[in-house]
């Protein structure tokens, strides 16, 4: 019976994982502009960001509901989510397989992650969103997307490289390289800005698993304290019976913060991973109906504090040009469909979807371009790619509604920037020599950027050039022109934010260009 | 189609090419002609009878030949666009090709557009799987350089696939290039070159003469079912787009140009790189001394 617990919940786990790994390699264009899997899930059934951006939004549309079956659960089960479904927990379960398996001091800062989702939710009361940065869902998917997942497959591609060069591919290697690269592989690797860094912070996150196993679910994870705190009515409780020698071997193997089963059993510690059940020696610890949980105390200094300190992000952040009414940055360009900045800070969670779909890399994790608040969230860097005039995958694949999902006719009308001529760099206007590639990328129905002949005189010879030009109408700013550029590395045709829809303020001109 | 329309017309087609045949008995004809122009409906039927006029996908694809076919598949447009290759026309010939004992015939081509949407939005993926050819997408390792030794492009990296394939057959479309002028068969072989293609532009017409004096495909299909005569090579706009329904194929590609070149009312001459690749011996395109056959089903 013990182990069969145990190996469930390890079938649970792995279940979870393996549904979580194959929607996220699923998560890429396959050259329809649908995704038909529901990529999103684990994020939607996330009641974390859910909640929170319900509160910095105060608005109950654009999102899923699907979190409202998560809390109901836990309601009911407690924190099954923790133990038996969460990703994030499952790895951090096999890293802390490598940990010291050490007789540790009780700490008291399992109240940490409360005081965090205490002070995350209030300052998503004051409109500054920023769940995303702890949400275990979201930190897993973003360092996927941007670290994990690219490196992972560009060392095996290297692995592979070298089997390849050195001849020793054979029709077993051939046959492993082909799976990988239809099942595993992405279309290309992607490159980001911002890989080493959240890379980093991923590792550090596993490492803390050597200090204690689960340390983050037990100390820090915003979302194990929220479910800890929905943990209402548990119908199944553990007691311990009088068997028990207080050998201590319980608190040792125990997931939760508080070795939730030492004395009593605190529910909204518990994860529900039955560890302490299998290693009684004594089977003194049972699970039934009996017990009555024992509530957690956060002392009411600490939430105060808390509140104080959420509410303190507010001016922090704030306190920016950016926030003054007519100041814009010039590469902030976001992706087609995303809302207002402030709105869309208010609900953007950083989580990446939007960046692992873009077909051609373009959409990068920003770092202080669009003020601390931003960090992380998407901006289009067209040096890196362009956005795909008839795509309109990160609208599809987006938990929170920061990015809208546009109709392909929307989506051709959106627009995200302006795009400008240096001509100082140009070739046709600085070096008379003819090129056209913007020209012949430019993806409207009618071209917005338009070539006019100039004739030239050079010594005593007239020769005719074609100028590129911009109609500010027509364009969209998807910087496919700034993409395929001769000009590479600052190149003649740049796109910035102006004239982006999302913004009313962002404009050129007054009234409408072709009528003056 | 219906199946007894497909019996129907390729019934007429094969009168209709017996008929020709006939017609031109007797006169200098010995031999097969250097061009095939059909015109009518539908793309496939037009693809088989140009091809069979030839002498028939045999005299070009041996049993056992590993034949790379190249579209178009530059732009992320549906066919009515007519920004890519007709997908009919690209299928048919993948089925010739194996029809004449063709071992495995690969379709590719090096995207502008992200590939994958290029592909699928184009048609021409599943039209060319469903004739079972391999369609394969471009990857930064299947490129090599290679000595190219023309006046501008010395060397430059080249798909290993064509350069690896026994045959090469081109099948592009015929539209409106706003450098270039039009596109067509010299111009498509662009899409087996990696690197930095934008800069070729500044010397467009000497660098496609030097690409198609480098690679000189045994057939060209060029598709002129839809064409595009403003506001190419991308188009994007269906009022740009008009219905010629034919299709030209011969073995030079100058030739298959310069006539294309007449659909657009435009004299060969007049385009930088057909004249460029005439002048330098790679084909013709005086088509006064090409034996032109032509056709309508």
């Amino acid at each position: 019976m013990k182990l069969k617990i145990k190996l469930i919940r390890l079938f649970s786990q792995i279940l979870f994982f393996s549904l979580f790994l194959y929607l996220f390699i699923k998560t890429e264009s396959r050259g329809e502009d649908k995704i038909g899997y529901p990529v999103k899930v684990f994020l939607e059934f996330d009641p974390f960001i859910s909640l929170s951006t319900i509160i910095s939004t105060r608005s109950l549309s654009d999102i899923s509901y699907f979190f409202l079956f998560t809390i109901a659960a836990t309601v009911f089960f407690g924190r099954i989510f923790c133990g038996w479904v969460c990703p994030l927990g499952f790895i951090n379960d096999l890293a802390g397989k490598i940990g010291l398996r050490r007789k540790e001091e009780e700490k008291k800062w399992f109240r940490l992650k409360y005081y965090l989702l205490v002070g995350i939710l209030t300052s998503a009361i004051f409109s500054v969103h920023i769940s995303g940065f702890f949400d275990p869902i979201s930190i897993l998917v973003r360092s996927f997307t941007i670290s994990i997942y690219p490196g992972f497959v560009l060392v095996l591609e290297n692995i592979f490289d070298i089997l390849y060069s050195a001849e020793l591919i054979g029709d077993f290697t051939e046959a492993i390289y082909n799976f990988f690269r239809e099942n595993v592989f992405p279309f290309k690797i992607q490159s980001f800005f911002q890989s080493f860094f959240v890379g980093i912070l991923f590792f550090i996150l596993l490492g803390t698993n050597l200090i204690e196993k689960r340390f983050w679910c037990k100390y820090l994870c915003p979302l194990g304290a929220l479910l800890g705190f929905f943990s209402f009515f548990p119908l199944i409780r553990k007691s311990i019976s009088e068997g028990c020698t207080n050998c201590g071997v319980c608190e040792l193997y125990c997931s939760g913060g508080l070795k939730a089963i030492k004395h009593s059993w605190s529910v909204s510690e518990c994860i529900e991973c039955y560890e302490c059940e299998n290693v009684c020696p004594k089977n003194a610890i049972s699970s039934g109906k009996n017990q009555k949980p024992k509530k957690v105390d956060l002392g009411r200094r600490g939430v105060a504090f808390a509140i104080l300190f959420g509410a303190l992000f507010h001016p922090l952040i704030k306190v920016h040009p950016l926030y003054r009414e007519r100041f814009f940055s010039s590469r902030l360009i976001r992706p087609p469909g995303a809302l207002g900045e402030p709105e869309f800070l208010k609900r953007c969670i950083r989580c990446g979807e939007c960046m692992k779909v873009c077909p051609t890399n373009a959409l990068q994790p920003s770092f202080l371009e669009s003020g601390p608040e931003g960090i992380w969230t998407p901006i289009l860097v067209p040096k890196v790619g362009y956005c795909e005039f008839r795509c309109t995958m990160c609208g599809q694949v987006c938990p929170v509604g920061a990015i809208k999902r546009l109709t392909p006719e929307e989506k051709i009308k959106t627009k995200i920037g302006l795009a400008f001529i240096d001509k100082n760099r140009c070739l046709p206007y600085a070096f008379n020599r003819p090129c056209i590639v913007c020209e012949e990328v430019c993806p409207t129905p009618k071209k917005a950027i338009y070539l006019e002949e100039k004739k030239i005189l050079i010594g005593k010879v007239n020769i005719v050039i074609k100028q590129p030009r911009v109609d500010p109408e027509l364009c969209v700013g998807c910087g496919i022109c700034e993409a395929k550029c001769p000009v590479s590395d600052s190149p003649a045709i740049y796109i910035t934010s102006i004239q982006e829809s999302r913004s009313k303020n962002n404009r050129l001109f007054i009234g409408n260009y072709r009528s003056s | 189609m219906k199946r007894r329309d497909f019996l129907k017309t390729a019934f007429g087609c094969t009168f209709a090419f017996l008929f020709q045949r006939t017609g031109s008995f007797g006169t200098e004809y010995s031999s097969y002609p250097d061009l095939v122009v059909v015109t009518g409906h539908p793309p496939a039927t037009l693809v088989e009878s140009a091809v069979s006029a030839l002498g028939g996908m045999k005299r070009f694809v041996s049993r056992g030949d590993i034949v790379v076919v190249k579209p178009n598949i530059g732009w992320d447009r549906p066919p009515e666009m007519a920004a890519n290759t007709n997908p009919e026309v690209v299928g048919e010939v993948v089925r010739l090709c194996y029809e004449a004992g063709a071992k495995l015939v690969k379709v590719l081509d090096r995207s502008v557009n992200d590939p994958r949407r290029c592909y699928v939005q184009s048609g021409i993926e599943k039209a060319a799987s469903f004739n079972g050819a391999k369609v394969i997408y471009p990857d930064d390792r299947k490129f090599k350089k290679v000595e190219i030794k023309g006046e501008v492009l010395k060397s430059w990296e080249i798909w290993t696939e064509v350069l690896e394939a026994d045959k090469i057959i081109n099948v592009p479309i015929a539209k409106h290039h706003s450098l270039a002028r039009l596109t067509m068969s010299i111009k498509n072989l662009m899409g087996v070159m990696g690197g930095f293609r934008g800069l070729i532009h500044q010397r467009l017409d000497d660098s496609l003469a030097d690409l198609a004096a480098f690679l000189r495909p045994t057939l060209t299909v060029l598709d002129a079912v839809r064409v595009l005569v403003r506001g190419g090579p991308q188009g994007g706009d269906i009022k740009d787009v008009v219905q010629k329904d034919t299709i030209i194929v011969g073995t030079d590609q100058v030739s298959v140009d310069a006539y294309g070149a007449t659909l657009f009312g435009i004299r060969p001459q007049d385009i930088g790189h057909i004249k460029r690749a005439a002048e330098r011996g790679i084909g013709r395109l005086d088509l006064d001394k090409i034996k032109v056959r032509k056709f309508s089903l």
